[in-house]
């Protein structure tokens, strides 16, 4: 069952003129259409500048899209009354990349998780306690953690925190973007394994925003790849893992170095850099780069074929099958 | 000092470029003395790419800095051990020496962040001109200039002369870091001291920088020290990899018996703690615990409360360092083969 759907969604940012006169729109998401499952895993990977934060930051309503709808269990949050969008909030939660920036280190851990559950409700002190204690023994920490702040915690100890936080109103959905990025080698297994057990025991659907494609691989039932603005592949992961149809998405997996000091990267896979969101290339974003491009691809944009079960890929030089 | 050709290098017995022995740098906190680097042996050979591969605090980069002499000013100090280039001890020189003949000349560096590197008022000329004007290799700006596009020119950035009056906010990321690879080989550097120099990076721009570090080591016999905690950039880019835990190397070996065939637990549990791309399994195995404070470490073996295969022995002493075939050495009472990642 579909939980949460975002429809055609873009979002234009005009930047500059003024002093430097390169006045323009950015077209930071630019017509991207998913839906997530009810407790199912969706990831967005792709590379710096390719729209998968401003999508997260639409999502949880800091930004509102230029066009578009993100909808909630078919509801479009656009049309929604101020108490409906606070319900979403409390369904819909988010854990950042950087467990330094996103706690206040000024707040004990109590005050830290208890805030969202303070935003919804007016509960009394002791249901806020257990509460806390409940969710901080989910992520394993101790409720004597509760006393504490965060700096007396570990860089893997904080992202606890910061999961426990986002569980503290029971969310259905929770957008984690770049969960584990900061964190040591040995600590992100312990974060990834929690997310997933959380998963599994509360039913909780996770919209994934990363770069890293071995997590993707790993943690996603779904994969979105996006490239400047747009979405150019979806599909099941172990499909789009196993057989990638845009050569962005192959490009992709050829170039991650993996732990195989007999695996070479492929320099030959992908050309250039990513162009300037400002002026995009015409036609498909991705034909300068792309070692198969050919003439038709520099003039039309392509459409979305079908390359398999539930298996989508945006490319002019492939046939729906 | 003559340069040899990385042919020469090659074909004849590699020869010693970076030796450290025993080196021990602390740093003096408010809450104590940290031993960032506790006893740290490691070569690197004319050529060759020693990766040292471990977790922020395991004091990687404490030994890169130490190596430099760019130690935070009144906080760290070398109290042990030392680290000879070419046969110097660079420990025992003055920092005028250090300044004028090796940094930036004989051994430079790449740190992570290139806009942190490069300096937003200046052009990107004007920097990379400046370590051959400080070294006195050129004389005047203009030939300066000709020096610094054709170190450019080394590095792939595109047209380098039209480039040389731009600022760094005018160059992507991936061209900024190009940018500063080029600052730091201007000088024909005997050692680079490559900081986790493609972290920053989308893996596009990645495989780029690999191969381009690739390049300029075939070009010139570089040796190359990278640091990283991308198992997968140190498996790409190096002929030997080193693993630190907590201010010390638990094993080293040539990279294919690293990967294959590591013995150390920890060495072993880092590759079980990483999805695999094309390996899917469903759990990772996480490794429980944290490392320990290295201001107070334990006598023991630094990685047995978070290790599998601990005994009483592993409490009482720490390891010695062993050498389990020719080349490849590991620190643990109870070395061993693991399972497969």
């Amino acid at each position: 069952m579909t939980l949460l759907a975002v429809r055609d969604l873009s979002k234009h940012f005009s930047v500059g003129g003024g002093l430097f006169g390169a006045g323009g729109t950015v077209k930071a998401v630019d017509g991207v259409s998913f839906s997530v499952d009810a407790g199912e895993t969706l990831a967005l990977v792709g590379e710096s500048g390719c729209g998968k934060t401003t999508i997260a930051k639409l999502v949880l309503m800091l930004e509102r899209p230029t066009s578009g709808a993100v909808e909630f269990d078919g509801r479009d949050l656009a049309t929604m009354s101020r108490r409906e969008v606070r319900g979403y909030r409390r369904r819909l939660q988010a854990v950042f990349q950087d467990p330094y920036a996103s706690l206040n280190p000024r707040l004990r851990v109590r005050t830290i998780v208890a805030e969202p559950i303070l935003a919804h409700e007016r509960p009394d002190r002791a249901t806020v306690d257990r509460r806390v204690a409940e969710v901080l023994d989910v992520v394993g920490l101790p409720a004597s953690a509760a006393h504490l702040f965060p700096h007396e915690f570990s860089g893997g100890q904080r992202q606890r925190i910061a999961i426990a936080r986002a569980l503290a109103v029971n969310p259905r959905c929770i957008v984690l973007d770049e969960p584990i990025s900061a964190l040591d080698v040995s600590i992100r297994a312990q974060i990834l394994n929690l997310l997933a057990d959380i998963q599994e025991r509360f039913g909780i659907a996770y919209l994934i925003i990363a770069h890293d494609l071995a997590l993707v691989e790993h943690f996603s039932a779904r994969v979105g790849v996006m490239y400047l603005g747009n979405l150019v592949e979806t599909g099941p992961t172990e499909e789009i893992f196993a057989r990638p149809r845009h050569p962005y998405t192959q490009a992709l997996l050829a170039s991650v170095p993996r732990p195989d000091p007999d695996h070479r990267p492929s320099v030959d896979a992908i050309r250039g850099e990513i162009a300037s969101a400002l002026n995009p290339p015409a036609g498909c974003k991705f034909h300068p780069r792309c070692p198969r491009a050919v003439a038709a691809c520099s003039v039309d944009a392509p459409s979305w074929r079908r390359v398999g079960r539930d298996h989508r890929a945006a490319c002019g030089l492939l046939e729906d099958e | 000092m003559t340069m040899p050709s990385a042919a020469a290098a090659t074909s004849t017995a590699p020869r010693p470029l970076l030796r450290v022995e025993n080196l021990q740098t602390h740093l003096v906190l408010k809450r104590g003395v940290l031993k960032a680097v506790d006893g740290v042996t490691l070569h690197v050979d004319e050529g060759e790419t020693l990766g040292l591969v471990g977790e922020s605090g395991s004091g990687k980069s404490m030994t890169s800095l130490s190596i430099l002499r760019l130690l935070p000013k009144h906080s760290g100090r070398i109290v042990g051990g030392g680290v000879w280039l070419d046969g110097t001890d660079l420990t025992t020189l003055s920092e005028e020496d250090m300044a004028r003949d090796w940094r930036g000349r004989r051994v430079s560096m790449v740190s992570q962040d290139p806009m942190t590197s490069l300096n937003p008022v200046f052009t990107i000329g004007d920097q990379v001109g400046a370590p051959f004007r400080y070294h006195g290799l050129v004389k005047g700006v203009r030939a300066a200039r000709e020096a610094a596009a054709r170190v450019l020119a080394r590095v792939r950035i595109p047209s380098p002369e039209k480039r040389l009056d731009n600022y760094p906010h005018q160059f992507s990321g991936g061209m900024r870091q190009r940018v500063v690879a080029a600052m730091a080989i201007a000088c024909s550097p005997r050692l680079l001291i490559a900081d986790e120099p493609t972290s920053n990076l989308d893996v596009t721009i990645q495989v780029q920088m690999i191969e381009l570090f690739r390049r300029l080591q075939r070009e010139s016999g570089l040796g190359i020290v990278l640091i990283t905690h991308d198992l997968g950039v140190a498996a790409s880019i190096c002929n030997r990899v080193a693993v630190m835990y907590a201010g010390r190397i638990v094993e080293t070996a040539d990279v294919r018996t690293l990967y294959r065939a590591p013995l150390h637990p920890y060495t072993q549990a880092l590759l079980h703690a990483i999805p695999h791309l094309g390996r899917k399994r469903r759990r990772l195995h996480a490794i429980p615990g944290q490392p320990p404070s290295l201001i107070d470490p334990p006598v023991g073996c630094r990685f047995a409360p978070r290790c599998g295969r601990r005994s009483s022995a592993c409490d009482a002493a720490y390891p010695p360092e062993v050498e389990a075939a020719p080349g490849h050495k590991v620190a643990c009472w109870h070395p061993g083969p693991g399972s497969a990642p």
